[in-house]
């Protein structure tokens, strides 16, 4: 009796270690859980919902396309709102829903906070925007399991650049308006910055810092117009920057030969009405330029789509949520492929260092120190067009290893250093 | 001069609109003796219904133009809620003041979502429309004739609001009430009443004011807090209960504000809190302290 129950066991753990009852096996027959955590409300709201229609499109293309490595995706949404909630969402997706990767996240503020909850967790989560750094310094230098997008200052970046190419010796005295946390400092610092590493003989006469939320810019307004400015830096892209637009408009601030850079305007172009927002400024899409001419026919099918269904046109956070899908995908497919098996969450990290995908926006790679790269578009604006709004009339394409800072590089020695072509 | 111009109109333009909400909180308080930290809900609330109201009249055929009357009408149309939160305060009327704060402050957490529920979590704006409105100029100095509109309604409303309370019987009997309830009542006064329409007259200049004030602007879950903050700022200035110090109060505070980030725009609140600790230090009862004139 004490021998036929050892052969039972024996047999049991043979069958169990039989590749036809692996746990990979059977996976292969339900969907992929994908979690995504996204702000629905406050001053981020609408940038999560644009976000949440890019990762919709990429599923509906994904599964309508036989899947990933075979597997249709399934997603599991909550919601992004301060730091520790939404790490508690990121608890509830990882150990009770068993989502296979956690994707999404807009404010630096929550991925901060999330990414040490992540890797405590071994989750495998990929973050939309926002970056895992305090101002411009990286807190998470050896990232496992999760996965950045590009750095917040790469608009801020391209946007002085593209003032110093069209607009040098032009300016003189420079104005800022940026939001009061580190985005819009680090922003402002950076126009300072590469102004000097340019040689730009420059002067600031104003910044202004109105707080997130800010309703009544008139004050802010007056003093910029005071200061009189040659040109002015904001880095304004909430419901902030239409209200900013309309009162400086209203108060004259635009009348004159100042010039304006806007590095994320691309978040508000359609509330940007052309009746109180000039052309010939420099306005910031980011990585998704929705009516680029030479766009790729993905691209020009998303926003097709999200046009049907919204009525509105979409900003970058889409591409965001896309391109983390399709890295994902991508990580699962190649290692899959080099496996000959269904892989493991370590196979896929693996893989997706260094990977590269077409993102709704352009090519894109996930670098091997697991922050993203993607192409940026930003431009002149013009009132030439059939839309309310402007657009751009010249467009300048760069990609963001022009951009952003090497791995472990110091941001600010970077910008001295780094050999950018304007 | 120009420049100076500037900043005094931005500063007179935020007093404009600070007064609107601190009109109704210290009309409530004169009265009642209840800080309505619901004030700024109210505001927020005239924002987002007006912006429904405007476009639906115009989506019906009315020439933009007219935006202005349809936000007045809808902020005086949100008179109706005015009675039915006084109702539900009526209970706290006896109670301790911390009573009465954390129920008002519930109204604004319950009030935040009833604005999500209807309006949803993104910033609503009316886009364009000011500019229909065109601009007035003078010298270098240019303003939205709308921005001139909003001030010169408050304007009118203060010394609307001075004259119903000082010249008419209603107003004779509010301010009877204010400074003695009891003895109002025993005169055969129904407090029950004045309560009720006091309250309701609060809550109209606060949804008035967010109407009118949200063509230039954005309606945003996150207003009544905001505005809550310098409302407060107000009150403590120009003395809480009076309606003479919430225009004192406002002014100070919007020119503070204006001259602050002008000339040092990271102490935009240190500057208007400076103030609010000197009065508070030299003159507690504020600069016009009586409970209502």
């Amino acid at each position: 009796m004490k021998n036929g129950r050892r052969q039972v066991l024996k047999a049991g753990a043979a069958l169990a270690a039989s590749p036809f009852l692996s746990f990979p096996a059977l996976a292969q027959n339900t969907p992929i859980r994908v979690g995504i955590i996204a702000p629905k409300a406050g001053i981020a709201g609408t940038i999560g919902e644009c976000g949440l229609r890019g990762t919709q499109f990429a599923v509906e293309h994904i599964n309508a396309n036989g899947g990933i490595a075979g597997r249709k995706v399934e997603l599991v949404i909550e919601e992004e709102t301060n730091p520790k909630d939404s790490i508690e969402r990121l608890r509830k997706l990882v150990l009770q829903d068993k989502v296979d990767c956690v994707q999404g996240i807009v404010s630096s503020g929550v991925s901060l906070a999330m990414g040490p909850a992540a890797e405590d967790m071994k989750a495998l989560t990929i973050f939309w925007d926002g970056t895992t750094q305090d101002g411009v310094k990286e807190t998470m230098p050896n990232k496992r399991y999760v996965f950045c997008s590009t750095d917040n200052e790469c608009e801020a970046v391209m946007g002085s650049l593209l003032a110093i190419k069209h607009w040098k010796g032009q300016f003189k005295k420079v104005a800022g308006i940026n939001p009061d946390y580190s985005y819009g400092r680090n922003n402002f610092a950076a126009f300072q910055a590469l102004l000097k590493k340019y040689n730009i003989e420059h002067q600031v006469v104003a910044d202004q810092w109105p707080k997130v939320g800010t309703t009544d810019l008139n004050s802010h307004v007056a003093a910029l117009k005071a200061a009189q400015p040659d040109l002015v830096f904001s880095s304004l892209l909430f419901a902030d920057l239409p209200i900013f637009m309309r009162t400086a408009h209203g108060a004259g601030l635009m009348d004159g030969k100042t010039k304006f850079v806007f590095p994320a305007a691309g978040f508000q172009h359609t509330a940007l009405k052309k009746s109180f927002t000039p052309p010939g400024m420099i306005f910031g899409h980011n990585t998704l330029y929705f009516d680029y001419a030479k766009g790729t026919d993905l691209q020009k099918q998303f926003v097709k789509w999200y046009h049907e269904k919204t009525n509105d046109y979409p900003n970058w956070e889409a591409d965001r949520a896309f391109f983390a899908m399709a890295v994902y995908k991508a990580g699962v497919e190649a290692a899959q492929k080099a496996k000959g098996a269904w892989p493991g969450k370590e196979d896929v990290i693996n893989a997706m260092e260094g990977i590269k995908v077409q993102s709704l926006g352009g090519p894109g790679q996930m670098r091997k120190d697991h922050i993203a790269e993607q192409t940026f578009y930003q431009g002149i604006t013009t009132h030439d067009n059939k839309y309310d709004f402007p657009t751009l009339g010249t467009v300048d394409v760069m990609y963001s290893d022009q951009l952003q800072k090497g791995t472990g590089q110091d941001f600010w020695k970077w910008i001295e250093t780094a050999n950018i072509k304007l | 001069m120009t420049a100076f111009l500037d900043v005094l109109i931005g500063g007179v333009f935020h007093a404009a609109v600070l007064f609107l909400v601190a009109a109704g909180l210290q009309l409530v308080f004169g009265v009642q003796k209840i800080v309505n930290l619901a004030c700024g809900s109210f505001y927020a609330l005239g924002a987002y219904f007006g912006i429904s109201a405007v476009k639906w009249a115009i989506a019906a055929g009315m020439p933009p133009g007219l935006f202005i009357f349809v936000l007045i009408v809808a902020g005086l149309a949100l008179a109706v809620i005015g009675p039915v939160i006084e109702a539900l305060l009526r209970t706290v009327y006896r109670r301790d003041e911390a009573f009465q704060l954390l129920l008002t402050f519930a109204l604004v957490l319950m009030f935040q979502d009833i604005l999500r529920f209807f309006w949803g979590a993104n910033p609503q704006e009316l886009g364009d429309l000011v500019m229909s409105y065109g601009k007035l100029s003078a010298g270098g100095v240019q303003v939205p004739t709308y921005n001139v509109l909003v001030i010169v309604a408050s304007i009118a409303i203060a010394v609307g609001i001075g004259a119903f309370l000082q010249r008419t019987r209603f107003g004779r009997i509010l301010r009877a009430t204010a400074e003695n309830r009891e003895m109002s009542q025993a005169l055969g006064v129904n407090v029950t009443w004045i309560n009720a329409a006091v309250f309701t007259l609060g809550t109209v200049l606060g949804t008035v004011g967010g109407a009118l004030v949200v063509p230039t602007a954005a309606a945003s879950l996150d207003m009544p807090v905001e505005l809550v903050v310098e409302a407060f700022a107000v009150v403590v200035i120009g003395g809480l209960g009076s309606m003479r110090g919430a225009l004192t109060g406002a002014l100070i505070v919007g020119i503070m504000r204006a001259l602050a980030i002008r000339y040092y725009a990271e102490l935009e609140m240190l500057a208007i809190y400076i103030v609010v600790i000197a009065i508070l230090i030299a003159r507690p009862a504020g600069l016009h302290g009586k409970p209502i004139e």
